[in-house]
C-alpha cells in the first residue's frame, strides 16, 4: 500500500494567495520531483474565487465584495465562480498524469476524483453522486464543484470545494449571474440548486471532521494511507513565487484572457405553461443557464437538465444531443425537448455584453 | 482519411502523445488537436494561445485549451517561431471540435529543425496502436466504476 502526502491546515483559514499558491505547488512538485501524490485540505478567509479563463469584472460584484472586507482572486483551474470560508472544505490535489489510478482522459480522471469524495462524503452518511459536467449532487442539489489544470509537463492539480455549513444567502451578494442581473431572483436561485453537508446531516459539523472523512474516502479509492506532511524548502520557495508572482499580482487577478460574457433571457409560452431561460454564455459555450417558469418538474430534474447543458456550445443541434440522453417523458410536465432549446436560442438571440 | 474506432486521425498529419497534429506546408508546420481530443475533451470554452513571434520547442507546452472544468495543454509538435495564430478561435473556439483538421487550425510554426523531429512524431500504424492504448485506458477505467 502506498504512502501519500496529506497537507492539512487546520489552525486558520488561509488567505487565498497562500491557499491557491500551495495548491500550485502541489502538481509541480508531482511533476518534477516525481513524488506521490500529494492532497492538501484547508479553508480560506471569506472570498471569491473565479476560473482561470473567467472575467473577474463580469462575474463578481467587486465593490460588494470590498465591502464586505472579503478576498477576490483567481485561480490557476478552469470551471466558474467559488465563494470559499471558514465553512467550505478547499481542496487541493497533486497528482502525476500517468499515475495507475487515474483514468484516461479527462473524463476518466474526474470519475476518480469524484469516487474519492463520494466514498469520503459516505463516512459523513451522505450519498452523493456525480453529475455531468464535474459536479458532485446530493438529491439532486450541488454540493461540491470539480476543477483541473494541468499547468506542468506531467503533474494534473485538482481543486474542490465542499460546502460544509454556509449561508447561501450570500452567493447572491457577490456573484453576478444571469438571473441575478435580469431578476434580482439570487436567494431562490441559489437555495434550490445547492446543499451543505450540515443541512444534509440535519446538524452543524467542523470543516475539521469533513477534512478527515474526505481523506479517508481518498484512502479507500486509491488503496493508499496518507502521512501528514508539511511542504519541503524547495515546495515552499516555490509557492512563495507564486504568491508573489501570480496571486497578489493584480496583471493575473485582473487578466482579460478569457472569453467574452454576454447574457439573455429567452420566454416562451408553451403548453407546459411559461418558460424563461436566463442564459450567460463565456463565448460559444455556455457559462451558466437557469430554467424557471410556472410549468412542473422537480428540482432534481430541472438540475440535472441546467447541468447537462453547461460548457455546452450554445446551437440548436449540440443542445439538443446533449438532452436526448437525459430527457424522459415528462421530465418538464408537457415539454419537449425542442421546445426548451428554442427558448435557449431565444435567450441567446437577446444576449447583451456584459 | 482514416477512421481508427470512429475516430478521424488522417494519414496525412503527423501527431504526438499529447493529441495535437502536425501538418508540414514546406517548411512551416500547420498545428491543432485531433478529432480524439476534441471529442473526449468536449466543447471547448477558451484558447490561451501564445504570440506571433514567439519560440517553441518540441515538446514544450506552448497554450492552454479549457473544455468544461478542465484546463489541458497544446504541446509544440515541432520547434520554431509561431508565425501565424487562427484569430477566428477567439470568438468561437469550438472550430476545433466542428473542424478540427480545417477551421478549427491552432497555429503555424515556421520549423526549424523540421526533418530530424517529424521522426519523433506518430504516423500510419503507430496512430492506430497509440488510439488503442487510449481507448484501452479509458474502458478499463469505466469498468473499474461499474
Amino acid at each position: 500500500m502506498g504512502v501519500w502526502r496529506l497537507l492539512k491546515e487546520t489552525e486558520r483559514p488561509l488567505t487565498t494567495a497562500e491557499g491557491l499558491s500551495i495548491d500550485d505547488t502541489l502538481s509541480i512538485s508531482v511533476d518534477s520531483l516525481n513524488t506521490p501524490p500529494i492532497l492538501h485540505l484547508y479553508k480560506f478567509v471569506p472570498s471569491a474565487i473565479v476560473g482561470r479563463y473567467q472575467d473577474i469584472e463580469a462575474s463578481l460584484r467587486l465593490q460588494r465584495i470590498k465591502e464586505l472586507k472579503m478576498e477576490y482572486n483567481r485561480r490557476s483551474t478552469g470551471g466558474g465562480t467559488v465563494i470559499m470560508g471558514p465553512t467550505v472544505l478547499a481542496l487541493g490535489f497533486g497528482i502525476n498524469v500517468d499515475h495507475k489510478g487515474l483514468g484516461a482522459g479527462v473524463r476518466g480522471v474526474f470519475q476518480v476524483m469524484s469516487e474519492a469524495l463520494i466514498s469520503g462524503l459516505k463516512y459523513l452518511g451522505i450519498e452523493a453522486s456525480f453529475r455531468p459536467k464535474n459536479d458532485l449532487e446530493v438529491k439532486g442539489r450541488k454540493i461540491a464543484g470539480l476543477s483541473a489544470a494541468m499547468d506542468s509537463k506531467r503533474g494534473i492539480l485538482f481543486h474542490t470545494s465542499l460546502l460544509v455549513d454556509f449561508d447561501l444567502n450570500l452567493l447572491s451578494e457577490v456573484m453576478n449571474t444571469p438571473l441575478i442581473k435580469f431578476q434580482d431572483k439570487g436567494y431562490s436561485c441559489f437555495s434550490q440548486r445547492l446543499t451543505t453537508v450540515a443541512m444534509e446531516k440535519g446538524e452543524s459539523i467542523s470543516v475539521e471532521e469533513v477534512m478527515d472523512a474526505v481523506a479517508k474516502g481518498f484512502e479507500d479509492v486509491f488503496q493508499v494511507s496518507f502521512q501528514e506532511s508539511t511542504l519541503t524548502d524547495e515546495e515552499w520557495n516555490w509557492a512563495l513565487k507564486l504568491r508573489e508572482e501570480r496571486y497578489q499580482n493584480p496583471q493575473w487577478i485582473f487578466s482579460h484572457r478569457h472569453p467574452r460574457v454576454r447574457m439573455g433571457i429567452g420566454r416562451l409560452k408553451t403548453r407546459a405553461g411559461l418558460l424563461e431561460v436566463y442564459l450567460a454564455l463565456a463565448g460559444a459555450v455556455i457559462e451558466h443557464i437557469f430554467i424557471t417558469g410556472d410549468f412542473f418538474t422537480t428540482t432534481e430534474d430541472l438540475n440535472r437538465i441546467e447541468s447537462t447543458l453547461r460548457y455546452t456550445r450554445c446551437e440548436e443541434e449540440q443542445l439538443m444531443n446533449c438532452l436526448k440522453p437525459i430527457w424522459k417523458d415528462d421530465i418538464i410536465y408537457n415539454l419537449t425537448p425542442d421546445l426548451l432549446v428554442e427558448a435557449i436560442m431565444l435567450a441567446k438571440e437577446n444576449q447583451v455584453r456584459f | 482519411m482514416a477512421d481508427i474506432f470512429g475516430y478521424d486521425m488522417p494519414d496525412e498529419l503527423y501527431y504526438n502523445e499529447e493529441h495535437s497534429w502536425a501538418k508540414v506546408e514546406g517548411n512551416k508546420v500547420r498545428v491543432g488537436m485531433t478529432d480524439f481530443f476534441q471529442k473526449e475533451a468536449g466543447d471547448i470554452v477558451f484558447v490561451d494561445l501564445p504570440e506571433e513571434g514567439d519560440e517553441v520547442s518540441q515538446g514544450e507546452v506552448c497554450g492552454k485549451i479549457q473544455s468544461r472544468k478542465w484546463i489541458g495543454k497544446l504541446v509544440a509538435p515541432v520547434s520554431g517561431e509561431v508565425v501565424e495564430i487562427n484569430e477566428e478561435l477567439e470568438d468561437d473556439p469550438t472550430l476545433i471540435n466542428k473542424d478540427p483538421y480545417g477551421k478549427g487550425w491552432i497555429l503555424v510554426i515556421e520549423a526549424s529543425e523540421l526533418e530530424s523531429e517529424l521522426k519523433n512524431l506518430m504516423q500510419g500504424d503507430a496512430v492506430k496502436a497509440f488510439i488503442e492504448k487510449e481507448i484501452k485506458k479509458a474502458e478499463e477505467e469505466k469498468a473499474k466504476a461499474k
